[in-house]
């Protein structure tokens, strides 16, 4: 094999690999910072349901039933979709509460 | 021009890789150009000859197989009309001896199916199809310059038949001899054909097959040169001998002289040259020129043709015809060099570009999230003192809040998600001022008094 042959496969390999990179690096990191922001206002809202539920007198099922399946999905963790779904229910739970409170 | 810089850049990433792949496609489709190569781009044709279609055939025909065998039978030598073989009749007599051998001669140019018709004769010992010899399972052919010049100029076969004829007959044959005799031209010969060739360069004896030079002597020989084409020469008679005398009149012009098909090279180079280029030719062609019946004007073409390949070979240090500057040819072995270049710079951008996007937890001014996040936090420590058992939910939510978009901020999340925490920290604090009954403790005027 001649230099000049490497060069051009040598270039060719390392501009793939570029452009590999160039698009999974920041792409992967973009979903890991939406997981995490998802995450983030996900445990806010059960924070905020929690306290909700323990500032009410009586107690209200319909919320319990939905901040328990709130945690149930923070405890198994999952991705940005799994988040969402929790942080709403949380929220759906925490306006049930302070609609009796 | 905080912005303007990293545009131009990526701007700057994206046409290095353009170049990149602008110079491989470059360099692939220069790949076909190694296919089609001769030596020094010699402009002869490379295309086989079509059979039948360089007019090799003649009118001649012969007669049914049936009709040969009684002929052969008859009488030893048989020629048929339009043969043009000749041969020495002692030589060929003393080959033969005692045997019964008989021969069969036909003319030149006969189609196959004519040429089989000849082949099956059976009691011809030898046959004779133009100047091809054969007999038994053997072909008789000339392979030296006097062999062939004998047999294309005279149509002499003395030695093919003597050496099949012993092979034949299991004997050692006699070594071939060069029974070709030469006359120098007389001089109301010589003064015509020079009148003809000072005029226009071309002398075309009575009876030649050829109407004017051929195409290929522009390439053969650029500077010009002279044509003697005589037709075929009588058996037994000695040829004029143009050549020499015409070199001595024009020393530095190169004279081609033919026979019926043999052509001769005079002139400059001819000790060099003339060998090289006859062997060259007559060992490609002989095979066909001696069954077929190829007119003169095609024979000097192929001739001629052969004569430019060696000249384009380079073997006699004639200059080559100039070769045009190719821009592509020239920049060829640069291409690998520039495609790195461009490959590398690219990487560079690439890993700067990533490491921006990549980088740290971003802008470090982030649009005021750290002070108002202050603000709330003290706000929220003020209210704390003034909190009973009906507002304190709300404050506590807001303080929830608050933690969660510091430890987002901590964090490098987005900005969007802590201003959004922020705003719901914010709202739950409103509701405590308005529990509390004090309007400056809502967010947005306590804020603007700690601005002011």
């Amino acid at each position: 094999m001649s230099p000049p042959l490497l060069v051009w496969l040598a270039g060719g390999a390392l501009l793939l690999g570029a452009g590999f990179l160039t698009t999974v690096l920041p792409r992967r990191r973009s979903r890991e910072r939406e997981r995490r922001v998802a995450w983030s206002a996900a445990r806010a809202a059960i924070d905020s349901a929690s306290v909700s539920r323990d500032a009410t007198a009586e107690r209200v099922p319909e919320a319990e039933r939905l901040l328990t399946r709130a945690e149930l999905i923070a405890a198994e963790r999952g991705g940005p979709a799994a988040a969402r779904a929790a942080a709403d229910y949380a929220r759906r739970a925490d306006q049930l509460w302070q609609a009796h409170g | 021009m905080r912005r303007l810089i990293p545009n131009h850049v990526d701007l700057l990433r994206w046409a290095l890789l353009g170049v990149a792949a602008l110079v491989l496609v470059v360099f692939l489709l220069a790949q076909r150009q190694s296919v089609d190569v001769s030596y020094g781009q010699s402009p002869a044709p490379s295309t086989r000859i079509e059979e039948g279609a360089a007019g090799e055939l003649s009118d001649a025909t012969v007669p049914s197989t049936d009709e040969m065998t009684a002929l052969v039978t008859a009488d030893p030598v048989v020629r048929l009309p339009g043969a043009i073989a000749h041969w020495d009749e002692q030589r060929v007599r003393e080959a033969i001896g005692d045997h019964d051998t008989r021969i069969l001669v036909a003319p030149p140019g006969l189609d196959e199916a004519a040429r089989k018709r000849v082949r099956e004769v059976g009691n011809a010992t030898v046959r004779v199809i133009g100047t091809e010899v054969s007999g038994g399972a053997y072909q008789a052919g000339a392979d030296t310059l006097p062999g062939w010049r004998a047999q294309f100029a005279t149509g002499d076969v003395t030695d093919q038949l003597v050496t099949l004829i012993a092979r034949l007959r299991k004997v050692p044959a006699p070594p071939d001899r060069d029974d070709l005799r030469w006359r120098e031209p007389s001089g109301p010969e010589l003064a015509a054909v020079v009148a003809d060739l000072r005029s226009d360069g071309l002398h075309v004896g009575a009876g030649a097959t050829l109407s004017r030079v051929p195409e290929a002597a522009h390439t053969a020989f650029p500077d010009g040169a002279w044509y003697v084409v005589l037709p075929g020469q009588p058996y037994g008679e000695p040829l004029p001998r143009y050549g020499p005398a015409l070199t001595r009149l024009a020393p530095d012009r190169p004279i081609v002289v033919m026979y019926g098909g043999w052509i001769e090279y005079h002139g400059p180079a001819a000790t060099d040259f003339a060998d090289l280029a006859g062997a060259s030719f007559y060992t490609r062609f002989a095979d066909r020129l001696s069954r077929y019946d190829y007119p003169q004007q095609n024979v000097l073409g192929a001739y001629l043709h052969q004569v430019t390949d060696i000249r384009y070979a380079g073997l006699f240090d004639r200059p080559l015809p100039y070769r045009p500057f190719d821009p592509l040819r020239v920049a060829l072995p640069a291409l690998p060099w520039i495609f790195a270049a461009c490959v590398a710079a690219f990487l560079a951008l690439s890993v700067r570009s990533l490491r921006r996007s990549l980088g740290g937890p971003g802008d470090p001014r982030r649009g005021g999230s750290p002070a108002r996040l202050a603000g709330l936090t003290t706000l929220a420590v003020e209210v704390s003192l003034l909190t009973d058992a009906r507002s304190n939910p709300a404050l506590t939510r807001g303080i929830g809040k608050l933690q969660a978009a510091r430890a987002a901020l901590d964090e490098g999340l987005p900005e969007p998600h802590v201003r959004t925490l922020l705003d719901e920290a914010a709202a739950e604090l409103d509701d405590t001022a308005l529990v509390v009954g004090i309007a400056s403790y809502r967010p947005d005027q306590y804020l603007q008094g700690r601005l002011s």
